[in-house]
């Protein structure tokens, strides 16, 4: 049994080098212990897979070459918190290789479903973090400054860059989350691994503005909440600055809505 | 302590709430280039819903009014001029400013822009072009921009509009005549679809001509058109709505229509109805749009064995459909083409895709259709998959369409809180 820790996040460079070597070593999946940053150090050294180019190459060589889809996939589902993430990808990578190269067309595939799923959770995560990360401005060296933080739920943070790197291109900014923080100056980025939260910016001018927007434009009469948990679940809560008005506004909601229509018989 | 723009915020947001349509509209990708000056980008697809409300609608744009006086007399309107509300008005500035402020914190998209009538129609107009104007040229936004414009500002005015926005709407309001003369006696549908048909061309001279040099024509309203109509304010049956809906993606080439159920609202004019319009009533004209334009129906067939060309509010109009059409069930999940799969009840254009692509691959059995997570509940009636079929009692009537009510109903209130 060989252990290999992948020690970058979300790691899909280091998990395809290792993969290529273990899959040209003919290391079945089932031998493998596929580990990510995130578990803690639970073994006193890492086994390095062997040399790839040392070993032999029996007939039924690996081609080492997937459908370019595959690559995308993988460096989707590397973005995955789950620590299975590697052995999933290794297994499929390996069935590909030995099994059936048309394996990804498998849409029903036990393995494939698990990846698809991943790959889903993942993109979805990556959309709301360019939804509902939310800017504060400060000044820094003389500038304005935008930072914020946020929880992404998986490594999210690097895929959703080209999004403010496009949208917010001339100003400077920095998003900090828990495992890495970016910082872009208007011309390149900078990465920054654990970042201090209480870099964040205490308030805000204009939050106020869009606390009293957001409440302004809520119907009283169309409560709908489970439309909204299901597309803004509470675990996305704790960094919305409006979310803390979301249950005066259900509490309240009643009142008004009856309050309108009570204007409305006089 | 509120100030001032805090004030005018809360009124001129609650104004524009009323107003359906939320999201942003797809306008293209684009964003600024580098070395280019300016901030924002559209992302193509119908932009982010960067929150959501407790009634469960998406935050896309910042929605306001410019102001919510107004010269007009509609009854359906909290803002017309015989109503009693807090009124306020924001500065070309204040808009300006609002909209670059939220935009820079990732709160919104973009501006969603509509306005009461001051003075007259042109200045309104006039005012609203400024708004636009300053963002895309003092401060080089790229991002998405929705103008509401005034029935019966000049034809100038709403042109110079369709330069800077991404899509300009103007309602309708009411699918006929005779319902605007009773609740909008100022306005006249004839002047709103002369304002469509001239955009209309405008936008299509955009996207296909270029200038004698060669050039590009500047974008013009790249997002199109969308309009709103009022639905159970006046007496018009679903058939006269969605007939007028039909007509306006045909003639005009809309995007969008969005239904409006009528609400009552604080203050309202006598000849109004007292009671708000069923918002199932709504959510069906909306199903049925959706069958119109992305499931190849014809009004015909929606409205086939209908009573009173009113949609059917106990079952949406697919499933109404399939239940008139028993006979044409159930259907083959491996063999039937696209367009049948569509009118299984249950099955949206995503699932069929994904049957479409795995049926390739192996024949269909039920467990592979739990796998692809399919409404299995609601399909069953409709469909044989390799090992199944289902029993003769299911598609027998009396009891599937009183089943069916059953689950839809649970479906509704569920969803209500
Ligand atoms: S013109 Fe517009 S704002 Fe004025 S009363 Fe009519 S609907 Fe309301």
């Amino acid at each position: 049994m060989k252990t290999i820790r992948i020690n970058t996040l979300p790691g899909y460079e280091e998990w395809r080098d290792n993969a290529k070597s273990c899959l040209l070593n003919y290391i079945p999946p089932s031998s493998i212990i596929w580990k990510g940053a995130e578990q803690t150090q639970d073994e006193l050294f890492k086994e390095l897979p062997e040399n790839s180019k040392s070993s032999a190459r029996a007939k039924n060589e690996p081609i080492l070459k997937v459908p370019k889809s595959f690559v995308e996939l993988a460096q989707t589902a590397c973005c995955h918190n789950t620590p299975e993430r590697f052995a999933l990808l290794y297994k499929i990578f390996w069935r590909i290789n030995f099994e059936n190269r048309k394996l990804l067309n498998q849409s029903l595939d036990d393995d494939l479903i698990l990846l698809n799923k991943m790959v889903k959770e993942v993109r979805r995560d990556s959309y709301k973090i360019t939804a509902f990360l939310r800017f504060r401005e400060t000044v820094y060296d003389g500038r304005e400054h935008y930072v914020a933080w946020y929880e992404p739920f998986h490594y999210t943070l690097e895929r959703s860059l080209p999004f403010f790197t496009k949208r917010f291109r001339n100003m400077n900014w920095s998003i900090l989350t828990p495992y890495r923080a970016a910082h872009w100056d208007g011309k390149s980025l900078f990465l920054q691994d654990n970042p201090d939260p209480s870099q964040l910016p205490e308030e805000d001018k204009i939050e106020k503005y869009w606390l009293t927007y957001y409440a302004g434009i809520f119907n009283p009469a169309r409560v709908k909440k489970s439309a909204m948990l299901a597309q803004m679940p509470k675990k996305y809560w704790t960094n919305l600055p409006e979310a803390k008005l979301i249950p005066d506004l259900l509490q309240n909601s009643e009142a008004k809505a009856r309050e309108m229509i009570d204007k409305i018989k006089n | 302590m509120q100030d001032k723009i805090e004030t005018k915020l809360e009124i001129l947001a609650d104004a524009a709430k009323y107003d359906a349509s939320c999201a942003s509209g797809s306008a293209g990708k684009r964003s600024a280039g580098k070395g280019e000056k300016g901030i924002g980008s559209l992302t193509g697809g119908s932009g982010i819903c960067h929150s959501f409300t407790p009634d469960g609608r998406c935050v896309s744009l910042l929605k306001i009014l410019m102001t919510n006086y107004c010269i007009y007399d509609c009854h359906y309107c909290i803002n017309r001029i015989s109503s009693n509300v807090r009124r306020a008005r924001f500065t070309v500035q204040e808009v300006v400013d609002l909209t670059l402020s939220f935009y820079k914190r990732n709160y919104i998209e973009g501006l969603f822009l509509s306005s009461g009538i001051i003075k007259d129609p042109d200045y309104t107009m006039e005012s609203m072009v400024k708004i636009a104007k300053s963002l895309r040229l003092d401060h080089h936004f790229k991002g998405y921009i929705h103008l509401k414009t005034i029935p019966n500002a000049s034809p100038e005015l709403q042109e110079e509009a369709g330069l800077y926005a991404d899509r300009l709407s103007i309602n309708i309001e009411m699918p006929t005549q005779k319902g605007l003369n009773t609740f909008a006696p100022e306005k006249n549908i004839s002047d709103i679809t002369g304002s469509m048909g001239r955009l209309k061309d405008k936008i299509s001279e955009h996207k296909t001509s270029k200038t004698h040099t060669g050039k590009k024509l500047p974008r013009f309203a790249p997002g199109g058109q969308s309009t709103q109509m009022i639905v159970g304010a006046d007496a018009s049956d679903d058939k006269t709505i969605l007939n007028s809906s039909v007509n306006l993606y045909q003639t005009h080439k809309l995007r969008r229509v969005y239904y409006s159920a009528f609400s009552p609202i604080p203050d309202a004019s006598l000849i109004l109805p007292l009671k708000p319009a069923p918002l199932i009533r709504e959510h069906r004209l909306y199903q049925a749009d959706w069958l119109l334009r992305f499931y190849d129906f014809s009004l015909d067939e929606i409205l086939q064995g209908t009573t009173n060309n009113m949609l059917d509010m106990d079952h949406d109009p697919k499933l109404a459909w399939a239940l008139r059409n028993r006979h044409l069930f159930p259907i083959d999940i491996n063999k039937a083409d696209k367009k049948l799969l569509l009118r299984v009840p249950g099955l949206g254009a995503l699932t069929v895709q994904k049957i479409i692509k795995a049926r390739k691959y192996c024949s269909l059995s039920w467990s592979d259709l739990t796998k692809m997570r399919v409404p299995l509940g609601k399909v069953k009636p409709f469909i044989t998959a390799s090992d199944y079929r289902p029993p003769a009692y299911l598609l027998d009537m009396e009891t599937l369409s009183h089943q069916l009510k059953q689950t839809e109903q649970l479906d509704l209130f569920g969803r209500a809180v």
